[in-house]
């Protein structure tokens, strides 16, 4: 079991608060990410929950039971840290067992429990290995293992792929994905990457200096962004955000259009625009659209194989519901 | 970590050490400076009385006070300026490819293992030696006649013990800032048209500097504290031709017996050296937060 | 270096770098080589580089005249002791300013460095006063205090340049594998931290093995170690070479080799960490 309970959890490093008063509930069994740009205290937010820091207030509780002032060996937690933290001196298969031996596990229970995990990780053929000579996708692997034998209540990754190339990190994306339908086990996700977040996330948390901005599923955050700023985070590329005479017309301070609900058209719509640079990716294509006289660029759109060049005169035209609208105050209008 | 129960065991760990070392620096100084102000002869118990400044007025006024701090000054001098140059041309001459060179060096390093009265006594005995010296025989297969290097050149001659045990010391940290210079600055530098003089001048010996400035503190620290090689080879002289600071204090305290005077020396010692340390922590200090 | 050098480049290197190595090498090579020779040997001209009669009767002739071994014995005791006690007071301090860094961490480090820049010679004449109304004199416990504390600054540092290369991170996944701080200690820090403990020893030993200003001042004829011992040699009897020469042989060996496997820590070690 695994429900974590942040109660009003504060955190200050001397004068400086990073976190003021927190409140956040995740449940048994989710995936939740928390996701914002980088000193925005979601590795502290993590190693608070982990016991790594003392909380300056507030309370912490895991299962109903109050963990604010239980050491970090003593939470049932595991963590997988971003530079993997394997123990350079032990095998895979040492490293593996360690939090098994503190446990006082006994030698038969630990190997069967040492077997299945390297199984499930392809890391069989290496568990008499040094660490140092893994490479950074079998170093990840054995991290993970290392948190996975122990059963514990919740994982806690801190940016785990974060020291991996492009593809890999697709592919250990998804294995945690796996991992997670298998296991059922509470996940608990940091990263500034929204695409791990929307890809990976039952719920994420957004936060920006310590406050969390919006919690809410993948979908919840895309659809309806509760500000600007979880606006312009969530969702790639980013949203256009336009203010003046665009946004007054929809009676609202600032509007936001995703590129990919702006209709494209040679003849006439709403706005008009010269096309700048294109990115073909193949499968679509986006074009950034200048002198449109609501913003420097607008991003949009187009099916991959769109002909259009350097220069074309196009007309851009917002799906009228997939239209946000936001306040002075950067909130979100009704 | 940074919690409240493991900030106060590191106070208790880290305390051994810092009160040791605290009274190692203030109990001895203290007296130091007590006796300095003391007529305090170790061969008339039991006279000692206050004299106030006059310790240190004897001690600054004494002509060998004023020969002591030229001699030191050379001797820091001379032996930075070998060892420096040296130690950059051999640092520069040991980092290209070569056969051999883990066993050069080894060769290189080894006058810094030889204690320091070993190399004193070897070099005063078996190469200076006006009769029987390997330099006498040397200058005599050339036809000249022998030197007595530790009677005509006492300086000199230490200058020349000493540089060639620190030679291998500078030679070795030179050579440690060399092999961390980025080959790919060099090859840029070679891109951009840079000749191999200008590659020196431009990008190594600039990043030369920090090392060599850790190189010429941490010597200065030590050679201003030259003393055996001088007990052995000259015992300061003839006369004080040879004697820095470091022996005075010494041949006062303890060859006169001028505890007093002696003392006042010790701490005239400790304010010079003290100059250059300031410089010296700055430097390491910066290294601490990068 | 992954450049291209012509190998008549590399000859010439080779040939120079050799050249001057072995001229810088050339007076210790000479002391091991009069070490071997009869005292008329030693002292004729022209002099003989290889060809005489290599004897070892001079390492026996210096054992039975002045008892070398008693004061070899004294450079180890002297020498190993302060540095493993050096070490027992340095490690937990160590540990704590490299993995608990508090505010004055940096300062009480700077602090410390700062009483290695203290001249020796400021303080001989308490220390000398101090160790004969006491009856330290020429003990060798006398010494391994005075080595004790006046390289303890240097074991610090080094400790400290060492461990804070320890990630914290693994310290971190130690607990949080369930480690309580002896089990982190014993089974994720010591075996971490030893190879710097044991450059941090070596240096230390080199170092207090070749200590020349308090062995020379605070010790006689009973707890001299061979600093002292040799500087007896520049009395008259330092003209018998080779004698000379066989006794220093013995007393710069073992530092030597020691010294040749620890050239890269010597550079930490030395510099405080500023040159790595």
């Amino acid at each position: 079991m695994g429900r974590i309970t942040l109660d009003k959890v504060t955190k200050r490093f001397g004068e400086v608060e990073v976190i003021p008063p927190l409140d956040l509930t995740i449940e048994d069994g989710e995936f939740v990410v928390f996701v914002g740009p980088s000193g925005c205290g979601k590795s502290t937010l993590l190693r608070l929950i982990a016991g790594l820091e003392d909380v300056s207030g507030g309370e912490i509780r895991i299962d109903g039971r109050d963990a604010t002032e239980v050491p970090p060996a003593k939470r049932g937690l595991a963590m997988v840290f971003q530079s993997y933290a394997l123990y350079p001196h032990m095998s895979v298969r040492k490293n593996i067992a360690f939090p098994l031996r503190m446990a006082n596990m006994d030698k038969a229970e630990q190997d069967r429990r040492i077997e299945s995990a390297a199984k499930v990780l392809n890391l069989t053929d290496y568990l008499e290995r040094r660490p140092g000579q893994l490479s950074g996708g079998q170093r990840q692997r054995v991290a993970i293992g290392r948190a996975i034998v122990r059963e514990p209540a919740a994982f806690l990754f801190d940016e785990p792929l974060s020291n991996l190339d492009a593809a890999l990190r697709v592919g250990m994306r998804l294995e945690i994905s796996e991992l997670h339908e298998r296991l059922k086990t509470t996940m608990i996700y940091v990263t500034h990457d929204q695409v791990e977040a929307m890809t990976m996330a039952d719920k994420i948390v957004v936060l920006r200096a310590g406050n969390i901005e919006q919690v809410g599923s993948p979908l919840d955050l895309y659809r309806s962004p509760r500000n600007l700023f979880v606006a312009g985070f969530i969702g790639s590329p980013t949203m256009n955000l336009l203010e003046g005479r665009a946004a007054q017309a929809h009676g609202a301070h600032t509007i936001g259009i995703r590129p990919e609900h702006l209709d494209l058209s040679r003849e006439s719509g709403e706005w008009s625009g010269v096309v700048g640079v294109s990115e073909h990716l193949g499968s679509d294509t986006f074009l950034h659209v200048h002198d449109t006289g609501l913003a420097d660029i607008v991003t949009v759109r187009a099916s991959g194989e769109v002909e259009l060049r350097h220069g074309d005169r196009v007309f851009l035209t917002p799906q009228a519901d997939k239209l946000h609208r936001f306040g002075e105050n950067g909130l979100r209008l009704a | 970590m940074a919690t409240q129960h493991s900030r106060a065991a590191a106070r208790v760990m880290i305390s051994p050490a810092v009160i040791l070392l605290l009274g190692w620096m203030l109990i001895p100084l203290g007296m130091t400076l007590y006796f300095s102000f003391l007529r305090y002869n170790l061969l008339m118990p039991g006279t000692e009385s206050f004299t106030g400044w006059d310790n240190y007025y004897y001690f600054l006024t004494d002509p060998a006070f004023s020969s002591a701090i030229v001699n030191t000054l050379i001797l820091v001098g001379g032996v930075l300026a070998i060892t420096t140059i040296g130690g950059v041309l051999f640092a520069l001459l040991l980092d290209q490819p070569m056969f051999g060179q883990g066993i050069v060096r080894i060769l290189v390093i080894s006058p810094f293992f030889v204690m320091p009265t070993v190399s004193a006594l070897v070099w005063k005995n078996m190469f200076m030696n006006p009769v029987s010296g390997l330099l006498a025989s040397l200058w005599r297969f050339f036809g000249a006649q022998p030197v007595d290097w530790l009677s005509e050149y006492p300086l000199f001659s230490i200058v020349v013990i000493v540089a060639w045990q620190w030679l291998p010391f500078a030679t070795l940290i030179l050579l440690t800032a060399f092999q961390s210079l980025d080959q790919d600055q060099l090859e840029a530098a070679e891109m951009d048209g840079a000749g191999a003089l200008s590659r020196f001048f431009h990008i190594m010996l600039p990043h030369l500097a920090r090392a060599i400035t850790v190189v010429v503190l941490i010597q200065t620290i030590f050679l201003l504290s030259i003393f055996a090689e001088i007990l052995v080879t000259t015992n300061g002289g003839p006369g004080t031709a040879s004697t820095n600071l470091t022996y005075l204090v010494y041949a006062e305290s303890l060859l006169r017996f001028d505890v007093g005077t002696g003392s006042a020396g010790g701490i005239v010692a400790v304010i010079l050296a003290n100059i250059v340390a300031i410089f010296l922590m700055r430097m390491i200090g910066k290294n601490l937060d990068a | 270096m992954a450049r291209a050098v012509s190998t008549r480049r590399k000859w010439i290197t080779t040939v120079v770098a050799w050249a001057l190595a072995l001229l810088i090498f050339f007076p210790i090579l000479w002391i091991i080589l009069t070490s071997f020779k009869t005292e008329a040997e030693a002292i004729s001209t022209p002099p003989s580089f290889l060809f005489f009669d290599w004897t070892t009767e001079n390492y026996g002739t210096v054992q039975e005249r002045s008892n070398y071994f008693r004061h070899f014995w004294n450079s180890v005791v002297i020498s190993i002791g302060s540095t493993v006690i050096g070490l027992i007071i340095a490690i937990p301090a160590a540990w704590a300013m490299a993995f608990v860094p508090g505010k004055q961490t940096k300062n009480v480090l700077m602090w410390m460095l700062s009483t290695k820049m203290l001249p020796p010679v400021g303080v001989l004449v308490p220390i000398y006063l101090i160790f004969r109304d006491v009856g330290l004199l020429d003990s060798r416990l006398g010494l391994i205090i005075v080595l004790t504390l006046i390289n303890l600054p240097i074991i610090v540092w080094m400790l400290y340049t060492y461990f804070r290369e320890i990630p914290v991170d693994i310290l971190e996944a130690a607990r949080m594998d369930g480690a309580a701080l002896r089990n982190e200690i014993l089974y994720i820090l010591t075996p971490m931290a030893v190879p710097g403990i044991a450059s941090t020893l070596l240096l230390n030993v080199i170092l207090a093995w070749n200590e020349a200003f308090w062995t020379l001042n605070l010790t006689a004829a009973n707890s001299a170690p061979l600093t002292a011992f040799i500087a007896s040699y520049s009395s008259p009897e330092g003209l018998f070479y080779a004698k000379l020469s066989a006794a220093s042989t013995m007393a710069i060996a073992p530092i030597l080799i020691l010294g040749w496997f620890s050239q890269k820590q010597l550079v930490r070690g030395l510099t405080f960490g500023a040159v790595k």
